[in-house]
């Protein structure tokens, strides 16, 4: 126990910490500028300097230990003085433009300005005069304001580990600018933007348009982007969201965020926004009533019932919308149309994934706290980049690496090469040999644990010696030997599994591999998650073969027990999967679809002929927020609320449950209510009345989630809650081999960048400013084999589609690979790719659509 | 890109130090002859080589005097100014230097025979005036001695 | 007195192995190695040798504290940035006398148990640079350097570590900065580099002339070499004069020596007979003393009580001829060029001096000036993360301190009326 006295208080710390921080636990100020609880000590601005007895020198309260029996005095005049000069000397360099600058009102020079009274202007010079540069897109770097606190270089380069930001020069000539000196062409996590104190760094997405303090409300809530499920702030004027900013303090985010969720929220306030419902009437979408649009549904679908069948009928629900939206439009498709026909696209990878991880380890096994990686010792990589997929993940990836933990990744991952991870990588198709040759190597040298037999029977199958595995993936024995070293001797290991590995020929060996590697070594596994609430989608049971709490349908008993819950008979048979909702349109078996905040057309493999088989539906209702490539073809469409205008629950890759919040107020329904609505147009009332309510009625029949409210996942929503998980259910392994290496030729890949989200972000002007259109990324070999420039305009064909994009020439990509993302309207990668599942997690096939590519001429 | 050659240089560099990051400032010297002055390529190569990330090398870059952040002339006048130099008469030789061979400080004559950096101390203060010529010390400095002296450069 | 750190120096080949070990070279490095590591330091110890980069800082203490910390390697660091102007101290033995400095590093290293060393050469020595690396290789191929130092089981590596330019990096937590690969800006203490420095391992950072002492030291040990010079930091000592005296250059004399008899015995008195005006006594940062204060003994201990600093021993000698506003001008140029921006009060307050100091020296002094650079000094020291910014207030203090009219005199008269100038 360390007891000092500041300003004649006692306080006694439980751990050293720094007078600062002693202070600040008393409720003790102490002004700083270049202090940031995120950052490392620093000690630049000198705000901070207070009397210590016993040391002659004023001393920097930020960097000084706090030890026994120090005595502090924070608020002599003597002090005061020096802080005034100080603040002085910060000034004399600092424009006078708080009326024009937006950081006035929060800004922390201001403040201190205010608090110990201005300087009597003895500087008589002519102030330092550097031009504001707007050169970025979403970011203003002002230098005139800058105080060199440095806090916007520590957050990029010790928290966020992009390192895009320094200082430049030294001295009083010192200024932050990013290697360009113009654009940051950086990750654009803005975190930068919340570590500056002054106006010096700023978006510029809400340049000039409000004072912080008309700000008049401010929501606390989730991003709608992807798995990670960061806590942010809307902070919002005239119901127009204004900024989103992160908190200090939030469970999984901390103070921190991603392009995404601090630049991509414009979508709300977008003018394509749609606003009534529309109805199809020859041919064309006409604007509608609500009334009318929820009668004509209600009454198309009671037909298609009896005429074709519940069966005819099938449901897509959303990764983006609420636990509680997605609750209810199962009930709605099982309770009121009698079908199992409900899936999402969490089905092209995420459930297959968790499924078959589940089915070996028990239910949770990739239910894995994110902040953890921070621990690990060594953190594999397969199957993608998750500093770009769920950048937040990422985050602690990097920060595991700085605190010395082993990167080992498959294949080239981008966003951790700064840490200097160790690397494999394989050849083309070659990944399923070389997780193989990495399990052999395991499997010899730590031996098998003997807890889960059926996954032992399997791993004794696998046998790739070393130099076969080099040879085959063209990798080196001693690289593989020092993976395997560092994976077999940590302890506190963790898998990263991405998509590409699961959307793979074999996708089912590899997480069989994967699932013997993370058995082998004892690793936690986290599954990338692409959509905010891809896993609540899989836990409310919007699956063919689920029911909420992701109890298999197939058992009778929890069957019953939702039978009791809802009082009716449910169909046994499992439902229709996303892909054979597809097939069974093209073959005229399915005749309606019901489409909740979802855009297959483009987010499903195969646009044509995805569209092609939903023309030959006789009803397709669809429920968003833009006019998708899917609303188009619709014969109804419902606008739905967005993500900021209601409230809910989101599920994350950590199963974490948490709340969203209302931070804006618009007209219309939450896509709960509109399902509801025609629910009971159809004669079966829904009784709720809000979000929470539907929450409530979930935690009456899940047993997941039973004795849970908003009030408890406010405090912790973290996974195994307070109900039942299925521990104990694993069943067969059942999976499907492929043989390695295709060779020659070009084939697809599925970029997924940091500033993109499926078609979300394309309606977000500042994520579009920052990556403004598709591009087809090649390796430079592959470019010079084709004279490709940079710039250079190509048509990419596979056999079920063709694209014409711009050359983008980036080391990090394969040489048998394009890469192209799914973000851009027309210009989707998906459209590329042939429908092919993979037969055991019955998600589509990526990596074999081959692909062409031909310089077009201009 | 660098040459065969400097990335060799740079690889032995790397090889006295226990971490890649230690070698950055030789390195910055190794770029700095290759492309002739620190253009964002060359804190690019030094970047590749040593996975140090660019916006950090030349942040350290631009932190030293001695790193050029610009174009130079074919030879490097660095006379320094401080004050034993100074009391020598160290100003006056910078007042010819402009007035003989036109060169300003912190400029390049319009042949890029020369450009002039004012310098701190160089370490010739017994000797002073005195000034490098890129990397030879010419002491007891004279506006005669830096005629000849400059004349022998080209 | 027999020449040690300056041995030889007249001898074109000094630098050269041969000649090293002709006139006794390496001998003390055999004898060093004889003894137990921590005898050495004892050695050290009992000769009251203090370091020679400024501070004075009892060398056999920071051994101490490195060879104490559990934690390797350890890392000796010789400091030859040499930055201090007036300071050429360093450069002769760099250059003439490299063997020293590595005969003393090495038998450093072994004192501490550091198996790794760098010499930071400041980039404005670029033959040095060849020089040393030159001696380097030769000890390596004579077996001084290497994992087995003459044989035995004693390692020791070493290599040049170039600056580029940057004052602040002979501030020895910048110096580590600067070694990592990093801007040279100090960084915080503690911990101190004895148990966290370069690479996070105990690094002791000595200065070049404090290591090229060891070699004498060892050979005639601790106590005989206590008995030379001034009895609280014995020891032999350059001297560095420059500026207006007869004989400019390095003056190896024995601690202590008066700093009257430097400038009017060994240097010849003041050049052409003028008059004396100022003199700085240790390198531009120590303070300013006027003719009737230089009667005191050039030491740490003693400079002090006479209102100014050993430093470096670098001593600037300005006749009557020379305007001290200007010098105090062109001293702050200097601390803004270098200030590393770190802190507030040295980033922004050198700066501001300067420019006040600009304005009075160009004619353009405003009533007030002089009490408007004291106040702004006063908010500089003693607020600074490092000693520079401290300096850089204390030479504006101390200028005005001794010659305040000179100031004020330029205000009034727009400029140096006295046409004082050296222009
Ligand atoms: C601003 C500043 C500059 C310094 N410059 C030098 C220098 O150029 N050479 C040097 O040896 N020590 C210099 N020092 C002192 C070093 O920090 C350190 O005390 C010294 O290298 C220790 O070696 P010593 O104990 O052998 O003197 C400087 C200190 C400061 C604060
Ligand atoms: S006093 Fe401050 S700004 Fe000046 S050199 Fe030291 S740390 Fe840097
Ligand atoms: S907050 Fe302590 S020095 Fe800036």
């Amino acid at each position: 126990m360390i007891t000092v006295t500041i300003n004649g208080k006692e306080i006694r710390l439980e751990k050293p910490v720094t007078v600062l921080e002693a202070a600040r636990s008393a409720g003790i100020k102490i002004p700083t500028l270049c202090y940031h609880e995120q950052l490392e000590k620093y000690g630049g601005c000198r705000l901070c300097l207070v009397e210590v007895e016993k040391m002659p020198r004023l001393q920097t309260a930020c960097t000084l230990m706090a030890a026994d029996g120090m005595v502090v005095r924070t608020e002599t005049e003597a002090i005061a003085d020096v802080r005034r000069g100080v603040l002085e000397f910060l000034l004399i360099n600092h424009p006078l433009d708080c009326p024009y600058c937006d950081k006035a009102g929060e800004c922390e020079l201001q403040d201190l300005v205010e608090k110990y009274g201005p300087t009597t202007g003895r500087f008589k010079e002519k102030k330092r005069k550097v031009p504001e540069s707007l050169e970025d897109p979403v970011l203003v770097r002002n230098m005139e304001r800058c105080v060199v606190c440095t806090r916007c270089v520590r957050m990029c380069e010790g928290v966020q580990g992009a390192a895009a930001i320094g200082v430049i020069n030294r001295g009083g000539h010192s200024h932050i600018e990013p290697f360009s000196g113009g654009r940051f062409d950086c990750e654009y996590c803005g975190n930068c933007v919340s570590a500056c104190p002054v106006g010096a760094i700023m978006s510029r997405l809400h340049r000039h348009s409000y004072r912080p303090w008309q700000l008049v409300s401010e929501t606390v809530t989730i991003c709608p982007y992807c798995g990670v499920g960061c806590t942010l702030v809307a902070q919002v004027r005239d119901d127009v969201i204004k900024r989103v900013v992160p908190r200090i303090g939030t469970p999984v985010n901390n103070g921190l965020l991603c392009s995404r969720g601090r630049f991509g929220y414009e979508f709300v306030g977008s003018k394509e926004r749609l606003i009534t419902p529309l109805i199809k009437k020859n041919g064309v979408l006409e604007q509608s009533t609500w009334e009318e649009a929820i009668g004509f549904v209600a009454r198309r679908l009671g037909e298609i019932k009896s005429k074709f069948g519940s069966d005819a009928i099938a449901g897509i629900a959303s990764p983006r919308c609420t636990n509680e939206d997605n609750y209810v439009f199962q009930k709605f498709m099982r309770v009121v149309l009698g079908t199992n026909n409900i899936d999402s696209t969490a089905r092209t990878g995420y459930a297959g994934a968790q499924a078959f991880l589940e089915n070996i380890f028990g239910q949770g096994a990739t239910a894995n706290l994110i902040p953890g990686l921070v621990n690990a010792d060594a953190v594999l990589i397969a199957g993608g980049d998750p500093t770009a997929v769920n950048p937040i993940l990422g985050l602690q990836i990097r920060s595991c690496a700085r605190k010395g933990g082993n990167i080992l990744t498959i294949g080239h991952v981008k966003g951790v090469r700064h840490y200097s991870p160790t690397e494999l990588k394989p050849g083309i198709h070659a990944e399923t040999a070389l997780l193989e040759g990495i399990v052999t190597a395991l499997r010899e040298r730590k031996g098998l644990p003997g807890s889960i037999q059926a996954l032992e029977s399997k791993i004794k199958e696998i046998h790739r010696p070393a130099d076969d595995t080099a040879r085959t993936c063209g990798v080196t024995e001693k690289a593989l030997a020092s993976f395997v070293e560092a994976l077999s001797t940590a302890s506190t290991p963790a898998v990263v599994i991405g998509k590409e590995v699961i959307q793979s020929a074999g996708g089912s060996y590899n997480l069989l591999l994967l699932s013997a590697i993370s058995y082998l070594v004892n690793a936690r596994i986290h599954l990338l998650s692409e959509r905010a609430n891809e896993q609540g989608v899989v836990d409310m049971g919007c699956a063919p073969d689920l029911l909420p709490g992701s109890r298999p349908l197939s058992y009778v008993e929890f069957r019953r027990r939702y039978e009791a819950a809802w009082k009716v008979p449910l169909p046994e048979k499992p439902g229709m999967t996303i892909f054979d909702m597809i097939d069974a349109a093209k073959a005229g078996s399915l005749r309606a679809l019901y489409v909740m905040g979802e855009n297959p057309v483009f987010n499903l493999p195969n646009a044509k002929g995805v569209e092609a088989a939903l023309r030959g539906l006789e009803l397709l209702v669809v429920q968003d927020i833009f006019m998708t490539e899917t609303a188009r073809m619709a014969d109804v469409v419902f606008p739905a609320l967005s993500w900021a205008e209601r409230e809910g629950t989101f599920t994350n890759m950590e199963r974490r449950l948490q709340i969203l919040r209302k931070a804006v107020n618009r007209e219309g329904m939450e896509d709960w209510r509109i399902v509801a609505e025609i629910s009971g147009n159809m004669g079966v009332k829904m009784h709720f009345s809000s979000a929470e309510d539907i929450f409530a009625e979930i935690t009456r029949v899940s047993p997941l989630h039973r004795d849970l409210s908003y009030e408890e996942i406010a405090k912790s929503g973290i996974y195994p809650y307070k109900g039942e998980p299925l521990r104990g259910v694993t069943g067969d392994i059942k999976i499907e081999k492929t043989t390695a290496g295709d060779g020659g030729g070009l084939f697809l890949g599925v970029e997924r960048p940091l500033f993109h989200s499926g078609t979300l972000s394309r309606r977000a002007p500042g994520l579009v400013k920052i990556y403004e259109t598709a591009v087809a990324r090649i390796s430079p070999a592959t470019a010079a084999a084709r004279s490709l420039k940079e710039g250079d305009v190509v048509r990419v064909s596979s056999a079920v589609g063709s694209l014409e994009l711009p050359v983008a020439i980036d080391l990090s990509v394969r040489d048998a690979v394009v890469m192209i993302t799914n973000n851009f309207e027309g210009r989707g990668a998906l459209s590329l790719m042939e429908l092919v599942l993979e037969p055991i997690l019955r998600a589509p096939i990526a990596d074999k659509t081959a692909v062409t590519i031909e310089k077009v001429g201009r | 890109m660098f040459s065969e050659a400097a990335v060799r240089e740079i690889q032995e560099i790397r090889a006295k130090y226990p971490t890649a990051r230690a070698a950055l400032l030789p390195a910055i010297y190794v770029a700095q002859r290759e492309f002739g002055w620190l253009t964002p390529e060359a804190y690019e190569a030094v970047s590749d080589l040593l996975g140090v990330p660019k916006a950090i090398a030349r942040g350290v870059g631009t932190f030293y005097a001695m790193y050029k952040q610009k174009p130079m002339g074919r030879h490097v006048v660095q006379l320094c100014t401080n004050v034993s130099c100074m009391i020598l008469g160290a100003e006056r030789l910078v007042d010819f230097l402009k007035s003989r061979f036109g060169l300003e400080p912190g400029g390049t004559t319009p042949d890029g025979r020369f450009s002039l950096v004012i310098m701190e101390c160089i370490g010739a203060c017994g000797t002073a005036p005195a000034m490098l010529v890129n990397d030879d010390f010419y002491e007891n400095l004279t506006e005669k001695s830096i005629e000849d002296i400059l004349g022998k450069y080209d | 007195m027999e020449k040690v750190l300056l041995k030889n120096i007249e001898n074109p080949r000094s630098a050269d192995i041969d000649e090293y070990k002709k006139a006794g070279g390496y001998r003390s490095l055999s004898k060093a190695l004889d003894m137990a590591s921590k005898d050495i330091i004892e050695e050290v110890k009992k000769a009251g040798l203090r370091g020679r980069g400024g501070a004075g800082f009892p060398v056999a203490m920071k051994w101490t504290f490195a060879s104490g910390d559990p934690k390797f390697p350890k890392y000796l660091l010789c400091n030859a940035d040499e930055g201090e102007p007036g300071t050429f101290k360093d450069r002769p033995i760099l250059e003439k006398n490299p063997h020293l400095l590595i005969e003393g590093m090495i038998i450093s290293g072994y004192a501490l148990g550091a198996e790794y060393g760098y010499i930071y050469l400041r980039g404005e020595y670029p033959a040095a640079k060849g020089i040393l690396n030159k001696a380097i290789r030769q000890a390596y191929e004579n077996g001084y350097l290497g994992d087995s130092v003459l044989g035995r089981k004693t390692k020791f590596h070493l290599a040049v570590h170039q600056g580029a330019g940057a004052y602040i990096c002979g501030e020895e937590t910048a110096l580590i900065e600067s070694l990592e690969g990093d801007k040279g800006q100090p960084r915080i203490k503690p911990p101190f580099p004895v148990n966290v420095g370069v690479f996070s391992k105990p690094t002791v950072v000595n200065n070049v002339e404090t290591l090229a002492n060891l070699p004498y030291l060892i050979s005639i040990g601790g106590e005989a070499y206590a008995r030379i010079g001034s009895p609280e930091c014995p020891g032999p000592k350059i001297y560095c004069v420059s500026g207006h005296v007869e004989r400019t250059g390095v003056y190896e004399l024995p601690m202590g020596t008066n700093l009257k008899d430097i400038i009017y015995t060994h240097c010849g008195g003041i050049k052409g007979g003028k008059k004396l005006k100022a003199v700085i006594p240790g390198g531009i940062s120590t303070p300013v003393l006027p003719p009737d204060k230089i009667d005191c003994p050039m030491d740490f201990v003693n400079m002090p009580k006479h209102g100014s600093m050993l430093g470096s021993g670098a001593v600037i000698v300005m006749d009557e001829t020379v305007c001290l506003v200007k010098v105090c001008y062109r001293a702050l140029k200097f601390f803004e060029h270098e200030s590393c921006g770190k802190c507030t009060p040295c980033r922004e307050g050198t700066g501001w001096l300067r420019r006040i100091l600009g304005r009075i020296e160009g004619g353009e002094g405003m009533d007030g000036d002089v009490d408007l650079l004291l106040a702004i000094a006063g908010n500089i020291i003693g607020k600074t993360f490092c000693p520079l910014g401290d300096g850089a207030a204390s030479v504006v203090q101390n200028f005005i301190k001794h010659f305040r009219p000179e100031f004020e005199a330029h205000i009034k008269n727009k400029g140096c009326g006295a046409g004082q100038t050296s222009i």
